[in-house]
């Protein structure tokens, strides 16, 4: 996160800038590229305002601060994503984010006098199958214009980018209450994007100790797609929750390299607000709006919006009108903060490139990637809810996590256990016929594996290595389809099941074992379960000498539930564990009581 | 053959180059010459060590150089022969690759040849007309050469897709229409330079060709879009050289460390980095793309641009090429017939052949600059509006990304100005450049 593309706020600007000249903290930022905030100096900053807030009062959760009565908020929102290619938007170099500084920088990537730019083609690829995620209409022609503005990260002095003739349009986008949208917003809403376009992401800026900064020209020319919505969002929540979802379904599509954690995305918000009656709902034209900047994670998208929402009202409130100018916003603040007004925005003079040559993009091209496409987050939802029976919850994790590769994890080891749990010979099993076993694995893809990363102290498990094809380094998918198998057969006990997922975890299978069947085998942790009698057995052995208990059954108002977990809990004990099913012992001792030793007690209480 | 090249600063940086290069087929570069700033000039006095190409024209003229290679942007090939008496030829745009040219105007760049004679100049357009180069993302792809060259005549891989054409020697001009631009009579136009056209068309008549008056109604508005497309491009153009990179760097003053100016970065290295010519251009171009002026200034000159290009397609009696695979073209459609003009916008001094409008020519004559060179002396009274205005002849072709070739004309004798020659300008239909250079060799033989 040191590589943060947060662009400049107000308190480092002027460090920033008195690199090569010294200007005024008021001094309009002249580029609005995204500029470099060290992490640590921006939670110096936090903590500074925490401090500075001191003990003030406490924020409103934002869960119930969604809406300002008599007012109407409006959203539009603008996304940056680093496209997944290859190759830089118009040179040959490769693009790269971990290797060495300015190691893939072509003529035309420095704006070297002489070098010309050659768009790769390749590149629309990934920028088509967002625009088709996205519902948007691909334009069969579309060109690049230039956008001037002068800063360092930027060499030729302009961006190429879409203006005029981007290559998506009208788009839409559902989001359901599953999506996290404001309560306020009910069953749903769609939000319309206006454009897609692709353009080029500029330098990488690197603060150095001192006043120095170093730029890497690698990042520079690599494509980006930006997308604009129209002003369809009236919540804050609901801005969050769209910006969350154009995250998964640009990772689930394969058009992005990573998400807002890593960089990969950052947002633009257009905040306006006007007054609402009930009786004019929403005649007045909307507000005057403020752009909030480089917005770089789903918190913070909903943390400004209802910050700039309420100092717009309260400007309003004391009879201030609204200044059209761009603000930013700091994790953790509790306002915005203005960096430019409208009389120091830069006149981006955009003109068409001409050098470029328009892209034409043919209805073939587009009907065969839609072929392809797969299938969107929203219909995975629906079926992993209703085929295999998640919780939505579930569903939305293992759709979101690790950038879509957990969930094609999940259908691997479907893929495995239908094959697992057919009739042999290639026939596989109906999911309809095993539906805890697939709710088994899902709970084990999206918990147990989970918990193999949770500790905090080994830095070296933290990834279990998870790759957009749907394998596993650190659990490879045919093994947790064997656990799952034999867990669901109750071949194994779940207490084995998790240590044989810490075996595999560990590399021990393969590494000392051929495979699961094998670890099982050698180490002789089949689960050979106790028969009927056997439990009656341990069940009489468990209850001597417990009178006391027993009789507690006798004559209840509510099951002592608790006590017959601790007469289970004796047989347990009094047995060979691995030999135990907890369930069949609980209703073997359940039953057992009912038929044999409260009637047993009755009898003796009558003896006596 | 020697090879004279400006090497300033819109040189060719690099030197990985490949076939398609004029400059590496075999010959052997002669030097570095004089030119104007960014090759913004007429006159090659906007140097800070004296056209645009005015150095290498020189050097042609001299017989130090066989050829000289220079970018044509709006005339800067062509005017520097027409004011030092040799030939001057702007290709169709996207023929030569302009991989390594400091670009001015990318769409109007193109890289021009210069040359005592038409042979060793055809010599070089035969050899790399069909070469695509990759670098170029405006250099033709291979197979719209090839498409090109097959509705072409004069062109070695014609023989193909075309009879093979009229020997100019035995036949003369016999069967080819020139068309006089009457819009081309501007009041700035020099007598001297009005009667050297005309003895030119005189001699073209002699050699059989037909000579029309015709009609181009957009020129007036053509030089104007020149101006508001041309420095737009070369303003956007030169903000890479934004004085973090290049050159110099303005000295730190004692009460100012830094090379700021009223708080905006490098403004001092910007403002002392170049000339009052490129300052002015750098100016006017962005201003007419800024938000307020785009509208009125540069999507109108894009529009007078087409205005022009269609102006050009309706005489021509070839077709343009590229039209026929061209859908979003709006407002002209077909070109395979010859289409209506619009009487209205027409001098009425032009005859018509037909219902649809005069005649089809096969090349458009006009002189190349409105006056003979001017002295020094003279152009430091001249408004940069009066040195706009020598480009008014050759700026049109430019637009249309059409091929076009100065040549000398005599001059009648004058008693206050020595120089008795200056150029005549032909201009082809796109990609006709085989058969242009063929006709001006014909003329020029004539001459002699």
């Amino acid at each position: 996160m040191s590589e943060s593309r947060a662009r400049p706020s107000a308190t480092n600007l002027s460090h920033r800038r008195s690199l090569h000249t010294q200007t005024t903290e008021e001094a309009p930022l002249s580029s609005p590229a995204p500029g470099h905030v060290p992490l640590r100096k921006q939670l110096k900053d936090e903590a500074k305002k925490a401090k500075a807030a001191g003990k003030k009062k406490k924020k409103k959760k934002n869960a119930t601060n969604q809406v300002v009565p008599g007012w109407e908020l409006t959203v539009g929102i603008e996304i940056h994503a680093q496209l997944n290619t290859a190759k830089k938007l118009f040179s040959e170099a490769t693009t790269s984010f971990h290797d060495e500084s300015n190691s893939h920088v072509a003529y035309f990537d420095l704006a070297t006098p002489g070098s010309q730019p050659r768009f790769q083609k390749e590149t629309l690829i990934p920028a088509l199958r967002a625009a088709l995620a996205l519902n948007c209409d691909v334009q069969p022609v579309s060109r690049f214009d230039r956008k001037h503005y002068f800063h360092w990260d930027q060499p030729s002095g302009y961006q190429i980018t879409q203006y005029y003739e981007p290559f998506a349009r009208d788009g839409r986008i559902l989001l359901q209450p599953r999506d996290g949208i404001a309560a306020e917003d009910g069953d749903g809403l769609a939000v319309r994007i206006q454009q897609v376009q692709m353009e080029q992401d500029t330098a990488k800026t690197m603060a150095q100790p001192g006043e120095t900064h170093w730029v890497d020209f690698n990042r520079n020319g690599v494509p980006l797609i930006e997308i604009i919505t129209r002003p369809d969002i009236h919540h804050p929540a609901t801005a969050a929750a769209l910006v969350r979802k154009v995250q998964i379904l640009l990772n689930a599509v394969d058009a992005c390299v990573s998400g807002m954690e890593a960089g990969g995305l950052r947002a633009d918000v257009n905040v306006s607000v006007r007054r609402q009656s009930d009786d004019h709902p929403s005649d007045e034209p909307l507000g005057t709006r403020t752009e909030i900047k480089n917005l770089s994670s789903f918190k913070a998208v909903e943390d400004a919006i209802i910050a700039e929402r309420d100092r717009q009202i309260a400007v309003l409130e004391a009879g201030g009108t609204i200044a059209g100018e761009t603000r930013g916003w700091s994790i953790g603040a509790t306002e915005t903060r203005r960096l430019r007004g409208k009389e120091g925005e830069v006149d981006y003079r955009y003109m068409p490139d001409p050098d470029l040559l328009p892209v034409v993009v043919g209805d073939d091209l587009v009907a065969h990637l839609r072929g392809i496409l797969g299938q969107l987050p929203d219909a995975e939802v629906d079926e992993l809810t209703e085929v295999f029976g998640l919780t939505a919850k579930d569903a939305l994790s293992l759709v979101a996590l690790d950038g879509g590769a957990r969930v094609e994890y999940f259908w691997r080891v479907v893929e495995s256990l239908q094959a697992k749990l057919g009739s042999g010979s290639g026939n596989i099993a109906n999911i309809a016929e095993h539906p805890t076993c697939f709710q088994l694995a899902a709970n084990w893809i999206l918990h147990e594996l989970g918990r193999l990363t949770s500790n905090p102290h080994d830095a070296s498990a933290q990834d279990l290595g998870f790759t957009p094809d749907g394998q596993c380094r650190r659990v490879p998918v045919d093994c947790l389809a064997d656990i799952v198998v034999f867990l669901y057969r109750r071949r194994i006990t779940a207490k084995v099941a998790k240590e044989l997922l810490w075996v595999v975890y560990r590399g021990t299978v393969p590494a000392q074992y051929a495979s699961v069947a094998d670890a099982i085998e050698t180490e002789k942790m089949w689960f050979h379960e106790l028969s009927e009698e056997e439990y009656a057995e341990l069940a009489d052995q468990a209850v001597e000498g417990q009178e006391d208990i027993v009789s507690l059954f006798a004559d209840f108002k509510q099951y002592p539930q608790g006590k017959l977990m601790f007469l289970v809990g004796r047989m347990m004990r009094l047995g060979y564990e691995e030999r135990i099913d907890p369930k069949n012992a609980e209703s073997t001792m359940r039953r057992l009581l009912e038929e044999k030793y409260v009637p047993a007690l009755g009898g003796r209480q009558e003896e006596s | 053959m020697r090879l004279a090249h400006p090497d300033g600063p819109r040189g060719p940086l690099h030197r990985d180059h490949r076939d398609a290069d004029p400059g590496a087929a075999g010959r052997g570069a002669l030097g570095k010459t004089n030119m104007d700033e960014f090759g913004m000039g007429t006159h090659s006095t906007h140097t800070p060590y004296g056209s645009v190409l005015g150095g290498s024209a020189v050097a042609v003229g001299l017989g130090h150089a066989t050829v000289a290679l220079g970018t044509d942007t709006g005339g800067s090939v062509r005017m520097p022969a027409a004011y030092t008496g040799t030939v001057g030829f702007k290709p169709s745009y996207g023929m030569l690759s302009r991989w390594g040219v400091v670009p001015y105007a990318n769409s109007l760049d193109t890289v021009g040849l210069l040359a005592r004679e038409v042979a060793p100049i055809q010599d070089i357009v035969h050899a790399v007309c069909m070469e695509h180069d990759p670098k170029d993302p405006t250099s033709l792809p291979a197979t719209v050469r090839e498409r090109c060259v097959s509705v072409r005549q004069y062109y070695l891989s014609s023989r193909r897709t075309q009879p093979p054409p009229p020997d100019l020697q035995s036949q003369g001009l016999r069967g080819l229409t020139f068309g006089l631009p009457i819009e081309y009579n501007i009041e700035e136009l020099s007598p001297r330079i009005r009667d050297g056209w005309l003895q030119v068309a005189d001699k073209i008549k002699e050699q059989g060709g037909r000579v029309v008056p015709v009609s181009l109604p957009s020129t007036k508005s053509a030089l104007s879009a020149y101006y508001v497309i041309a420095p737009a491009e070369a303003a956007s153009n030169l903000s890479k050289y934004d004085g973090i990179r290049y050159g110099k760097r303005a000295s730190a003053s004692a009460e100012d460390s830094s090379d700021a100016l009223n708080g905006i970065l490098y403004a001092k290295t910007r403002g002392e980095g170049f000339g009052p010519e490129v300052k002015r251009r750098i100016l006017l171009g962005s201003y007419t793309l800024s938000a307020e002026a785009v509208d009125n200034y540069f999507k109108q000159a894009q529009r007078v641009r087409r205005l022009v290009r269609r102006d050009f397609d309706r005489v021509f009696r070839l077709s343009n090429p590229l039209l026929e695979n061209e859908h979003d073209d709006d407002d002209d459609g077909s070109n395979k017939q010859q289409q209506q003009f619009d009487l209205s916008d027409m001098d009425e001094s032009v005859p018509l052949e037909s219902k649809l409008g005069p005649a089809q020519v096969d090349f458009l004559l006009c002189p190349t600059a409105p006056t003979t060179p001017p002295k020094l002396s003279d152009i430091a009274k001249q408004t940069p509006f009066d040195s706009y205005m020598n480009d008014v002849f050759t700026v049109p072709a430019s637009l249309a990304g059409l091929p076009a070739i100065s040549i000398p004309m005599a001059l009648p004798k004058s008693e206050e100005d020595p120089v008795d020659f200056g150029g005549v300008q032909l201009i082809g239909q796109f990609w006709d450049d085989a058969r242009l250079l063929a006709v001006a060799g014909h003329i020029r033989s004539k001459q002699q």
